[in-house]
């Protein structure tokens, strides 16, 4: 199964230069290893967070883009990104973006699986990398099924989603996540966005692919998050409060980041979260590098301690992205 | 866990077997929506199109870049495959011009440089998107745009991107750095407006300024 697997995916990724030859998509073939240590398991660990958790783990993926226009123009656009990912000897199909975006005048309307309009992780690009935001501790979600819209103004950018609130899988049991955020600032030219996102729903309590409980809970929440890109220095803040699986909650979330040598190819990073959901309290410290071998080539390294679950994890990642 | 070993060697033996030093670093406009109004006044829709040297013409083409350039294509902003976003601007059905962004290694990171253009290649106007510099205020300035504008590739031939001065009186030496303390800037600003041009004459105004080209 494994051998047949992963022969599918060698061959697939051998077939996809033939067939990408024209100029309105985007094609990215992905491949990553990823082991550590965990003193916790005093064993070996082939992933980044958890078993449950669907990133980062051993995989195989892609990423496609595909604009659609006619003869006047551009009216939306069609995104896959997938991964075959290795799970405790089995391998887990893992769909990311899979929405459909079409354009409005200035308005994106998407539907589809994608990041709901909630916190850093709406616009913050995760996919690749080993240190964890919010939306991977239960504060929202990466990507999650269901509806949205997204407007940027000369000002900032407002986006809204009406999502099923269960995450990777797509069920309903009467779940369902209403999300809006407002933000100001273009981070691409004025270096930084600082947004104001309210959401509330009924969930279901998944990790990655796992359904944990059948049943749903409330989820109310109130975020801040901050974004600051200066000189080589990188800046990412985030707080959450309100209801979560109907239990008083808040999370904090800081990222810092510097980056060395010519083009920024050396990154180091420190990050330290804390969660608290009812009479629970977890905090968590993060250092990572990531060192950029070549424009496909990333090696990324993550030393993460959590308490009270008081384990200290290493983890290695070779990540690899390149355009067929 | 055997199994997982193998997997991993085999994923790296496949990454092995493709990598070359190649990147994929593009230039995408933030909100294209914004942009196309703003510098297209009156202008309907656009198109998105997707370009790559690799995809075109291979490592000749990059060769005749670099030698119309008058320097070598470097680092993570300039690989072969670098997948260009060219925005063609609409009026109705009829075509009015492109918008075309490159990334270029400025003092503190990546910078991208924009200009819009009409169809015969000249510039309408030119800014910064991406520019994290201690001079970016006066480097964003409309007065410092304003003199990129009507300049097209033959202005920018004379120009020597490795010396930051024209072989032969060029208009693009009468370019004023506003900035001096952030000459690196204003120079990599120059030099990604040059790399700009030659990429929109090979990818979409069929090397019209290619008969202008004195090589050394």
């Amino acid at each position: 199964m494994i051998y047949k697997a992963l022969l599918t995916g060698m061959l697939c990724y051998m077939l996809i230069p033939d067939l990408s030859h024209g100029g309105d998509h985007l094609l990215y073939f992905e491949a990553q290893g990823i082991s550590g240590y965990s003193q916790r398991e005093d064993e070996v660990i082939f992933y980044s967070r958890s078993q449950e958790d669907v990133m980062q783990k051993p995989s195989l993926g892609f990423d496609y883009l595909q604009r659609l226009s006619h003869q006047s123009g551009d009216f939306g656009a069609v995104a896959i990104q997938a991964r075959v990912a290795y799970d405790d000897d089995n391998f887990e199909f893992q769909l990311y973006n899979a929405y459909l975006k079409l354009k409005h005048k200035s308005t994106d309307i998407w539907l589809g699986h994608n990041r709901p309009a909630l916190g850093l992780s709406s616009y913050f690009d995760s996919h690749g990398l080993v240190l964890s935001t919010l939306a991977m501790n239960h504060f929202g979600f990466d990507r999650d099924w269901g509806i949205g819209v997204f407007r940027n103004f000369l000002w900032g950018d407002a986006g809204i989603s009406l999502t099923t609130g269960s995450g990777m899988p797509l069920h309903f049991k009467g779940n369902y996540l209403f999300s809006i955020r407002v933000s100001r600032g273009i981070l691409n030219q004025e270096n930084y966005n600082s947004g104001f996102s309210l959401s509330y729903g009924k969930l279901l309590d998944t990790m990655g692919y796992h359904l944990m409980e059948d049943e749903t809970e409330p989820f109310a929440i109130t975020g801040v998050d901050f974004t600051y890109l200066w000189n080589q220095f990188e800046n990412r803040f985030e707080i959450m409060a309100g209801k979560n699986r109907a239990q008083n909650s808040f999370a904090f979330f800081y990222r810092f980041g510097i980056n060395l040598l010519n083009e920024g190819r050396l990154k180091f990073e420190a990050q330290p979260v804390y969660l608290k959901m009812g009479a629970e309290h977890t905090c968590e410290i993060s250092m990572g590098s990531a060192f950029i071998v070549s424009g496909d080539v990333t090696v990324r390294t993550m030393y993460h301690f959590d308490y009270p679950g008081d384990d200290h994890k290493i983890i290695f990642q070779l990540y690899y992205y390149r355009k067929v | 866990m055997k199994r997982c070993m193998l997997v991993m060697v085999l994923i790296t033996a496949v990454m092995g077997l493709q990598t070359t030093l190649r990147a994929a670093v593009g230039c995408d406009l933030n909100d294209p929506d914004r942009d196309v109004a703003r510098l297209f006044p009156g202008s309907s829709g656009y198109k998105t199109l997707y370009v790559s040297i690799d995809k075109k013409g291979e490592g000749s083409l990059l060769r005749e870049i670099e030698k119309r350039l008058g320097d070598k294509f470097q680092g993570l902003y300039e690989t072969i495959d670098v997948p260009y976003t060219i925005y063609e601007i609409y009026q109705g059905k009829e075509k009015i011009g492109y918008i075309h962004g490159v990334n270029q290694k400025g003092q503190y990171g990546g910078i991208q440089v924009f200009l819009s253009l009409d169809l015969e290649g000249n510039i309408r106007s030119f800014y910064f998107q991406k520019l994290t510099s201690r001079a970016a205020k006066e480097l964003r300035n409309p007065e410092f745009a304003k003199q990129f504008k009507g300049l097209n590739l033959l202005d920018f031939y004379p120009y020597d991107v490795v010396s930051g001065k024209g072989k032969t009186p060029n208009k693009v030496d009468a370019i004023i750095n506003p900035a001096p303390k952030a000459d690196f800037d204003f120079r990599a600003a120059l030099r990604a407006t040059k790399k700009n041009l030659i990429l929109m004459d090979e990818f979409v105004l069929g090397n019209r300024y290619i008969k202008y080209f004195k090589s050394e």
